[in-house]
């Protein structure tokens, strides 16, 4: 059981690109739709927890479905799964980055990529966005947070912590405001 | 005492990340006040992670673990990163129907998404300042470069991988061949 487990979230770990929206999809073909071993609802609710959870979302939802499937160890078996073959991957990739970096080829390609990062990151930021403005307060939060990080270069840790206790006082208030 | 670091460094980053790239500057913060990363590794750690399987933050702690001592290291780095999964989660999936309707875990996501969202435009910031100068001067052939992926990214729906094959393309005709 475990031994299958590990090497079903092989596989998955094996082709999750760019976020973990592909690993969902692939449980629910092979769990939901073939195996029908969870429902689509159960899917969900380990998708949903797993996200709102610190850490890595898919190694969050490894853990759930392995656990759900054989305890701890489950969960474990599933969670290394998934690791595995990204890890392999890019153990090959630093190794070659390393030795090649000053390589004037390598060296060109990386500096054009360079220049799409802030982009990249700019338009994953307008998606975020959308949701991430739930009371007016929040707009305030997120320019301090920018001024606490670009100036002040407080620790993330600590504005993350603050940005949570602020959620809490938040809905607090506006609950008790409703009523 | 190393590897003990780096587990730590990657704990502290696992704890304080909900999902993608509200990582990026719990990682860029880390890496670059312990040295094992330069800004530009930064960017190129972000890109290689955007390309290849598995999430960001795993990528950057196999990255950043290997940088710093070797493969031992990238485990021990893929650990620290990974251990809310085994703590936290392995907990919450005993008592899983009490978390399910647990509203607090969203409450706090109301104040922590903001929170990234001014982090993550600070880190966008300290990009661009990194990423398009050369010698503490604006490099307008990389400005132009980094304007067309923006508008590729956004206006045309270029998926991201495809968006970064093409800068490398680019980057090799512009600053290998060419040399600008």
């Amino acid at each position: 059981m475990l031994a299958k487990l590990y090497i079903q979230f092989l596989k998955f770990g094996a082709f999750t690109f760019g976020g973990g929206w592909s690993i969902v999809a692939q449980m629910k073909e092979i769990y939901v739709n073939r195996d029908k071993i969870i429902t689509d609802e159960e899917l969900l609710d380990i998708t949903s927890i797993g996200r709102s959870l610190p850490g890595t979302m898919i190694g969050n939802i490894a853990m759930f479905f392995g656990h759900r499937m054989a305890g701890f160890w489950g969960g474990v078996a599933c969670m290394f799964g998934m690791i595995t073959v990204p890890m392999i991957v890019l153990i090959l990739i630093t190794s070659f980055y390393t030795a090649f970096q000053s390589n004037l080829w390598v060296a060109s390609a990386m500096r054009g990529v360079r220049t799409a990062v802030a982009p990249v990151i700019l338009s994953a930021l307008m998606g975020m966005v959308k949701s991430a403005f739930k009371f007016p307060p929040c707009y305030v939060i997120a320019l301090v947070m920018f001024g606490l990080y670009f100036f002040l270069r407080m620790s993330p840790v600590w504005l993350v912590i603050i940005g949570a206790v602020l959620g809490l006082m938040m809905c607090e208030f506006y609950e008790r405001r409703s009523h | 005492m190393l590897l003990l670091e780096l587990f730590w460094s990657f704990v502290k980053i696992g704890f304080t990340s909900f999902g993608g790239l509200s990582m990026i500057p719990l990682i860029s913060a880390e890496m670059i006040s312990h040295g094992w990363m330069t800004a530009h590794e930064v960017s190129d750690i972000v890109a290689i992670a955007e390309m290849t399987p598995g999430p960001l933050g795993l990528n950057c702690a196999t990255f950043a673990g290997m940088r710093a001592a070797g493969i031992l290291g990238a485990f021990v780095a893929n650990m620290g990163a990974l251990s809310p999964t085994y703590t936290l989660c392995a907990a919450a999936a005993v008592f899983f129907d009490k978390f399910r309707d647990n509203k607090r875990l969203g409450e706090i996501m109301t104040g922590v998404r903001p929170a990234c969202v001014g982090m993550v435009a600070g880190v966008v910031v300290d990009l661009v300042l990194v990423n398009y100068a050369e010698a503490g001067n604006i490099h307008v052939p990389s400005v132009i470069l980094g304007a067309v992926d923006l508008i590729l990214l956004l206006k045309f729906h270029v998926s991201i991988p495809k968006v970064l094959m093409l800068s490398a393309i680019a980057g090799v005709i512009m600053f290998g061949v060419i040399g600008l």
